[in-house]
Order: structure tokens, then C-alpha cells, then sequence
């Protein structure tokens, strides 16, 4: 009863800015990002769209238009098991930087209340990024081989009598990896949001008889939510279009689709690499277009 | 009925600095009680600790009979009614008032219907009927205010503690939820303790007003004895409507650099000596008609007037460049026409001065 006259008050739409004609100067000002955009994003994209419908043959390709190349990507157990592996990949990695992530996002924005403390905390975590990408891969080799530092400290302690062989050159090492280096992603807008919460609050919420749990649940949790999206959002794009992790971490067993373009390409198949391009683009746009129908980034940031 | 608030030789300090020093005092149920001080006497730190956000350094908080000591806030049975109001930004007028009686540690409020007619209640009680399903966004400031009122209200403390209240609302609202704040504390029977900058407010609302000087209690008192007998100089410096002059008693006259007034009564023991009268009780003589029997007064050249509608307040500069200020209301006489630069005798009745010594 009461809800449909609140409702009808609701329904009062929120003043919006009379549109007004832009001046140039604003036209101006958008338009180098406006060629930008479509020389080096909307261009490319189409060329490639194109491209995976030439005519490939074993050393040239012709721009002669088939599907060939889509019915054999479609077709081939190989291609399909490296889609799903990257399906899989990126869910288990975003899972795990939201598991990593969060707890540390949730100490340096939120239980660390120095500002100073919570920026320094903040630049440990980005350190790592002073070295080169694929240094911070190799580094796991020695980490996690079985001579690696790992094993030795778990045979050191007495834990384990054999080397644990699964750490290096199977999935989970390129789990791993993949953890590490892209955890900073999530942590980074996590701490944003949560750092943006007005302590008093959370006081408020205590004050009135809510422990932890339902303060983290009912409060915590969905003021920083657009951080999570925002965060799952830099590492899905950069996890789904990952091949060096894999390459050097799984001993070439674990294809991502990153790593089929990188082959095709390599044996000069563009009409192949095209494919497999467009077909990543496309879980991409999936994924990130999912991720954004869970917050109202625009109304929470 | 149980006792009230009662605090023992509360003290808190920040480093070197003491925000509370020896706070003692004792709250009736069911009044409303204003805490008065400028910025920087310790009114919010007292709140906070009254609440439980803080703990103090010495002395104990005692409620319904009760020491409060390490008791967490939610336990104490005690709202707090935040200054920005502190609402969850993500949650709907409703869901902001139920927050308290359905997710507390204590006997949360499970049932659907009773639920609903609590919080139905009181968002009827605040004035907030119609809002109740609209984000704490798209309501006005009163509004929230009543909001983060509603929230609190709603888990029925018996104490609530309100940190600048009205500060974050207009003048033209403030003046309004005033009234609104005392007819909803009335109606509920729960003490208030309203911590406010401002003397007119702390004055207006409160059936008993605290001053608080540097973290000391200054004055507990009903609001017309605070205003007419002030307790010290500082307090009457709060209320920022007396003259102040600081001097000396000499023989029954205070001695105030060139200036000599008659005293009238006994004047109170204070550490600082001052001699202080109100603002409205000064009339403006001619330079040539100096204070009579049972009068004491001052020769000062008027400087400028501002006038406030219900009242103009004139600026004269006596002997040294000391200020003194006249408050003239306009229901009872005209605005007299003084000339700028010419001396004027600002006279009193002696009987009407607060005297320190």
C-alpha cells in the first residue's frame, strides 16, 4: 500500500541539464582521442573481422572471401580446448586476485586509517611492477621448479620427503603466476572504494548493534562493489589476452587463445590468427559487458 | 524510574593536548540538555566518549545506574545521531531506519510485520511519511536529518546524543527542526544531550544547558541562569551578548584601566577578575548626562551601527580602543541618530552587572 505512493514519488524523474548545442571548442577537444580511436581500435578490429574471411592457403592468403577458416576453428578439438581453457583460466585467476585482493584491499583502505601508511602500503604492492613482465614470470621458475626455492624450504622444514613436481610447467603454476602479477589490479581500485567510506559509518552501523559480519556484509561489501567490477575488469581484459604467462610457466602445456594467435601468426596463417582474434574480442566484450551489468559504474563513482 | 547519566572526573587527552579534563556531572531522565563551547572545548570527545567510540583516560561514565566502563557502544542502550549524519549512502530511507533492529547482535527484530510497524512508526513520528522507499540522496538535507534521527530513534535508547545537529543545515531549517527536535524528544520521553557551537541554539532548545570551558563543565544550570548569571568570564564570553572588561576591585568599585564602575551586590569569586554587562541592558546617554545614583557607566564615541531587523547593534570605542557593544531593541524605542566620531555616555544599572573578583 504504502509502497506504490512512495513509488509514485520516486517516479519524479531527476533534473537533468537542458541539452544544450556543444560549442567547437568542445568538438575540438574530443577530436584527436575521436582519430586515435578509430585508426589504432575501430580500423584494426575491422581489418581483422575482414582478414578471417580471406582465402588461406599454406604460404600466402588471398582476399578472396570464404569461412573456411571460422568452420575449421569450430571444427578442431585444439582450438575449442584452448577457448575453454581460457574460459577457465580467467575464472579461476579472477577468483583468486578477488580472494588475495580483497583482505589486503580491506587493510589498507579501510583498517589502516593513516593516510601516509595506507600510500606506502599501496606503492609496496605496485614495486614489484619496476621490473620487467616477463622477468617477474621467469622469477617463478626458480620459485617453483623442483630444485626451486619452494621445495627446498618444504624438504628443509621436514614436510615433505619428495619434491612436489605439480608447482612448475602445469596449470597451476600459470595459476600462480598469473596471481601474482595481476593482484595488484584488484587491490588498487578495492582500496579506492573502501578508503572512500566515511569511517563514520561504519561507527554508525556498530552504534546501532551490528557486529563485523553484518557490517561487512551489509555496508562494506556494497560500497566497494564498483571497486570489485572495476578491478575484475583489468584483470579479465588483461587475463583473457594473456599468452607469455602460460608460454613460459606450462612448458607449452596449457593454450590459452593468446597463445594460438601467437603460433598462427608465427607461420605467417593470418586468416587463422584473424579468426581466433575476433572470436577473444568477442568473449572480451562478453565478459566486461557481464561485469558492468553488475554495478552502475556511472551512478557509483 | 532509573537514574540518568551520571559522569565521575571524566578526563581524555590527545598528546599534550587535554581535550576533557575532570568532567563531573549528573543528567536527569527525560530532559533535554544542551552542551554549549566554542570549537576546541571538548564538546565532541565528551559525546564520543559518552557513546562509547572512545575511551577515557580517567573517570567513569555510570548510566541507569550502571559503569559503562569497556561496555562496547552498541551495548550501552545509547543513540548517536552523527553531525554529517553518516547515513548508509546505498540503502533507501527504510532500509536505513531497519538497519538497527534487524541486523543488531541482540534480539534483532525478525518479524516482517513487526518490523514494518516499527519503522512505519517512526517514520511517521520524524515527518518523513511518503519517503520511505526513496534513496538518502534524492531527500533534503532536513530530511536526512530526520532520517538519521529515525535510525536511531527507531532501536529506542533511552539517551540520544546529537553532535551538532542542525549544523549542516541552513538557517532557515535550523531554525525549523528546532522545534521539531524538542516535540520529538517530548513525545518520546528519552533525554537528548545536543552538542552545538551555537548559544542561541544551546539557549532555545535545551530545558537545562552545559557549558563547556576547555574541558572543564563551566556551567550546568536552566538556560535563563546561564544567560543572566553567568558562572565565570569564559562563559559569559560563549554567549557572546555581554561587555567584558577585565580590571580589579578597588573598595567596592571595579577598576578597569581609566574607567571606575559601581558595583551593585556581592561579587562572585572567579579566578580571573571581569566586570561584565549584557549588550541590551546599556542605554546611550548624551555625552552630558553621567550615570546617576545606583548607575555606573562609560564615555565612549560611537563608531558604527549594523542594523538586524528586530534590533540594531551600535559600535563604540572607549578610552584605549576598547570595544564595548550596545544591543538596542527596536519594539521598545527608535533607533537613536548618533553622530560617528562624537562621545556618548553608555550607562547601566549597577544592580544588573555580573561582577568577577
Amino acid at each position: 500500500m504504502s509502497t506504490t505512493i512512495a513509488n509514485a514519488v520516486v517516479t519524479n524523474p531527476p533534473a537533468r541539464a537542458p541539452g544544450r548545442s556543444r560549442s567547437w571548442t568542445s568538438y575540438v577537444l574530443i577530436a584527436p582521442g575521436v582519430a586515435w580511436m578509430l585508426l589504432f581500435l575501430v580500423l584494426p578490429i575491422l581489418m581483422m573481422v575482414y582478414v578471417s574471411f580471406w582465402t588461406q592457403t599454406t604460404f600466402t592468403i588471398k582476399p578472396i572471401l570464404t569461412t573456411k577458416s571460422w568452420e575449421m576453428f569450430f571444427s578442431s578439438d585444439t582450438y575449442l580446448a584452448s577457448l575453454w581453457t581460457t574460459v577457465r583460466l580467467w575464472l579461476i585467476v579472477l577468483g583468486c586476485t578477488v580472494v588475495v585482493g580483497y583482505p589486503t584491499a580491506l587493510f589498507v583502505g579501510l583498517f589502516v586509517r593513516n593516510k601516509t601508511l595506507s600510500t606506502v602500503l599501496l606503492v609496496l604492492c605496485v614495486i614489484p611492477f619496476w621490473t620487467s613482465f616477463l622477468i617477474r614470470v621467469l622469477a617463478w621458475r626458480p620459485m617453483l621448479g623442483e630444485q626451486g626455492a619452494i621445495n627446498i624450504i618444504l624438504m628443509g622444514l621436514g614436510l615433505i620427503k619428495q619434491p612436489i613436481e605439480a608447482l612448475l610447467f602445469t596449470e597451476l603454476s600459470v595459476v600462480i603466476g598469473m596471481t601474482q602479477i595481476y593482484c595488484v589490479f584488484m587491490v588498487g581500485p578495492v582500496a579506492f572504494m573502501l578508503s572512500r567510506i566515511d569511517p563514520n559509518i561504519i561507527e554508525a552501523a556498530r552504534d546501532l548493534g551490528a557486529g563485523f559480519p553484518r557490517i561487512f556484509r551489509k555496508i562494506i561489501l556494497p560500497l566497494s562493489m564498483p571497486g570489485v567490477v572495476v578491478g575484475a575488469i583489468f584483470v579479465s581484459v588483461m587475463v583473457l589476452g594473456e599468452f607469455a604467462t602460460p608460454a613460459a610457466l606450462s612448458g607449452r602445456k596449457t593454450n590459452m587463445l593468446g597463445n594460438i594467435i601467437v603460433t598462427q601468426v608465427g607461420s605467417l596463417k593470418w586468416a587463422f590468427a584473424a579468426v581466433a582474434g575476433v572470436v577473444l574480442t568477442l568473449v572480451m566484450g562478453m565478459v566486461v559487458a557481464l561485469l558492468l551489468r553488475i554495478v552502475d559504474l556511472r551512478r557509483e563513482l | 524510574m532509573a537514574d540518568g547519566l551520571r559522569l565521575e572526573g571524566l578526563s581524555k587527552h590527545y598528546g599534550d593536548n587535554i581535550a576533557l579534563a575532570d568532567v563531573s556531572l549528573s543528567v536527569p531522565d527525560d530532559t533535554y540538555i544542551s552542551v554549549l563551547g566554542p570549537s576546541g572545548s571538548g564538546k565532541t570527545v565528551l559525546l564520543r566518549v559518552i557513546a562509547g567510540f572512545e575511551q577515557p583516560d580517567g573517570g567513569t561514565v555510570q548510566f541507569g545506574g550502571e559503569r559503562l566502563d569497556g561496555v562496547p557502544a552498541h551495548r550501552r542502550g545509547i543513540g548517536f545521531a552523527f553531525q554529517n549524519f553518516a547515513l548508509f549512502p546505498h540503502l533507501s530511507v527504510r532500509d536505513n531506519i531497519a538497519f538497527g533492529l534487524m541486523y543488531r547482535e541482540r534480539d534483532p527484530v525478525i518479524g516482517q510485520r513487526a518490523l514494518r510497524t516499527k519503522v512505519e512508526d517512526i517514520i511517521e513520528l520524524v515527518g518523513l511519511t511518503g519517503l520511505a522507499d526513496r534513496g538518502v540522496h534524492q531527500i533534503s538535507g532536513g530530511q536526512r536529518q530526520r532520517v538519521a534521527l529515525a535510525r536511531t530513534l527507531v532501536t529506542e535508547p533511552r539517551l540520544v546524543l546529537l553532535d551538532e545537529p542542525l549544523g549542516a543545515l541552513d538557517a532557515n531549517l535550523r531554525g525549523r527542526m528546532r522545534g521539531e527536535l524538542r516535540a520529538i524528544r517530548q513525545r518520546l520521553g528519552v533525554t537528548f544531550l545536543h552538542v552545538t557551537g551555537s548559544e542561541s541554539e544551546a539557549l532555545a532548545m535545551g530545558d537545562r544547558v552545559i557549558v563547556l570551558d576547555r574541558g572543564r563543565v563551566g556551567q550546568f544550570d536552566s538556560p535563563d541562569t546561564v544567560y543572566n548569571q553567568p558562572a565565570s568570564p569564559s562563559v559569559a564570553r560563549f554567549l557572546n551578548c555581554y561587555n567584558i572588561f577585565a580590571g580589579r576591585l578597588e573598595g567596592g568599585r571595579f577598576v578597569a584601566g581609566q574607567a571606575a564602575f559601581a558595583t551593585g551586590g556581592t561579587p562572585r569569586a572567579a579566578a580571573e577578575s571581569a566586570y561584565c554587562i549584557r549588550q541590551d541592558l546599556i542605554q546611550i546617554r548624551s555625552s552630558e548626562s553621567p550615570p546617576r545614583d545606583g548607575e555606573a557607566g562609560i564615555l565612549a564615541s560611537f563608531v558604527t551601527s549594523e542594523y538586524s531587523g528586530a534590533s540594531v547593534q551600535y559600535f563604540f570605542e572607549a578610552d584605549g580602543g576598547r570595544g564595548v557593544e550596545v544591543e538596542a531593541h527596536l519594539g521598545h524605542r527608535r533607533p537613536e541618530e548618533l553622530m560617528p566620531r562624537q562621545p556618548y555616555n553608555l550607562v547601566w544599572n549597577a544592580e544588573q552587572a555580573v561582577v568577577f573578583g
